[in-house]
């Protein structure tokens, strides 16, 4: 479970780097900086949702290393 | 009461087994002599301190430290009698022990691996940024894994976490660490980093990190290496062939995840960039136009004007030619007696008797042509 949130939350940083850099162009479309802004603050939101809530999953193994095979 | 003989093969195994069961293992700590290695197979040496001798042997795959003469050991041994009479004991374990002797084994092997390579920067791999999964090797007992757990679950979340427990000093120790790299390689999911952590100890404690096979396995892992071992003195050979050292094991924490909350400022930053950009957008495109208006507005008012110069001078043209302001400077209109103005052409139609009209500034007459003549 947590794979594949922890893989969302990366593709999430990614997106919003992307975002960001499209509001890097000089004369980025005003128009399409609308839809852009929405996605930024939206992925934001997600993000910070996910920092709050994600735990990490602690297994030790059973398997034994003071004996051979 | 007289005994029954045996033979000496028997004595031999008798002695061995009274041996086996009196003194099964046995820790012995002295000086190394005569240390020799036979066909690059079998090592051979005495164990010796002021007073006494005793013979030893292990193999060379045993030998996981360096050894030469004058070094102080500690070795875990069986007391063995040879089928030819000879008493040696049977090395399992031997590390230096005491500052010098550790010492000196670290820069043997140290000064061995480098030359292979072992060390190379260009050996070294980078960590991944946001592992999912990590193989982690400590000791469940120890303040380093606790510490190591802490702080990763303060600063990351989301990923697995599997724990190898092993031993981290003592006997055998080094053995669990190699058999614990392994594992994680032979995984067909394997995790993402391994990390191996141990809280500080002495010298005496953290010389597992300096054994040959354990840094060999961790050279030779297909998986990057993080290593967090607290040291009092010095570094370990393990610290030197890991791809990344950390001082200790919250230190490898803070190596190995980005802290969540400084992430959360990045992210909260980023959309006020964001915001920003936007906003500054938006400012420069109003300055462009009022920047393009008054340029508009010049352009057109010049424009008018120039419409309205060339109005008037054709107005004025029109006001040369209009033909009653010709009638009154004294000039006549002729027209046919149909009303028709004579053009130049139509002059050569009049003829002796044509009645024409005659228009003049203020009156109409009819007029007869009385003669006709070139001009």
């Amino acid at each position: 479970m947590s794979k594949k949130n922890d893989e969302s939350l990366q593709a999430q940083l990614a997106q919003l780097d992307q975002v960001v850099a499209w509001f890097d162009q000089e004369d980025f479309d005003v128009e399409q900086a609308l839809g852009k802004y929405e996605q930024g603050i939206e992925l934001v939101a997600a993000i910070e949702e996910r920092l709050k809530t994600l735990e990490n999953k602690v297994e030790v193994l059973k398997k034994r290393f003071d004996q051979a095979g | 009461m007289e005994k029954t003989p045996i033979s000496v093969s028997e004595t031999v195994a008798l002695i061995n087994q009274t041996l086996e069961y009196a003194l099964p293992v046995l820790m012995v700590e002295g000086e190394v002599a005569s240390f020799k290695v036979n066909q690059g197979k079998y090592v051979f040496f005495d164990l010796k301190d002021e007073e006494s001798s005793l013979g030893c042997f292990m193999t060379v795959w045993q030998l996981r430290m360096p050894l030469e003469d004058g070094m102080k050991v500690r070795v875990v041994a069986t007391p063995k009698l040879t089928a030819w009479g000879k008493f040696s004991l049977t090395v399992r374990e031997v590390r230096p022990v005491g500052e010098g002797s550790l010492k000196r084994s670290f820069e043997l092997l140290k000064a061995k691996l480098e030359k292979e390579g072992l060390f190379d920067e260009d050996r070294k791999r980078p960590l991944p940024r946001l592992p999912h999964s990590v193989g982690l090797i400590a000791s469940t007992e120890s303040a380093g894994y606790v510490d190591f757990l802490t702080i990763l679950g303060s600063r990351w979340g989301g990923m697995e976490v599997s724990v190898a427990h092993v031993q981290v000093q003592g006997v055998g120790a080094a053995e669990q660490l190699v058999r614990a790299v392994e594992y994680f390689n032979t995984l067909d999911e394997r995790p993402e980093v391994l990390v191996v952590v141990r809280g500080g100890g002495s010298a005496d404690d953290l010389a597992v990190f300096n054994d040959e096979p354990l840094v060999r396995a961790i050279a030779a892992s297909k998986i990057p290496t993080l290593v967090g071992i607290g040291h009092e003195v010095d570094v370990s050979l393990v610290d030197l062939v890991a791809d990344v050292r950390a001082a200790t094991p919250s230190n490898a924490a803070e190596i190995l995840v980005p802290d969540k909350r400084e992430i959360m400022t990045n992210v909260q930053v980023a959309a006020k960039d964001i915001g920003v950009r936007f906003d500054r957008r938006l400012e420069r495109l109003h300055d462009e136009l009022m920047q393009i208006k008054p340029e508009l507005d010049r352009s057109l008012k010049q424009r008018l004007i120039r419409l309205h110069d060339s109005v008037m001078q054709k107005r004025r043209l029109l006001e040369t030619l209009n033909p009653v302001r010709v009638l009154k400077s004294g000039y006549a209109l002729l027209r046919t007696a149909d009303g028709k103005p004579v053009s130049t052409k139509g002059q050569s139609a009049i003829k002796k008797g044509d009645e024409l009209k005659l228009e003049l500034n203020k009156r109409i007459l009819g007029v007869g042509v009385t003669y006709v003549e070139e001009k």
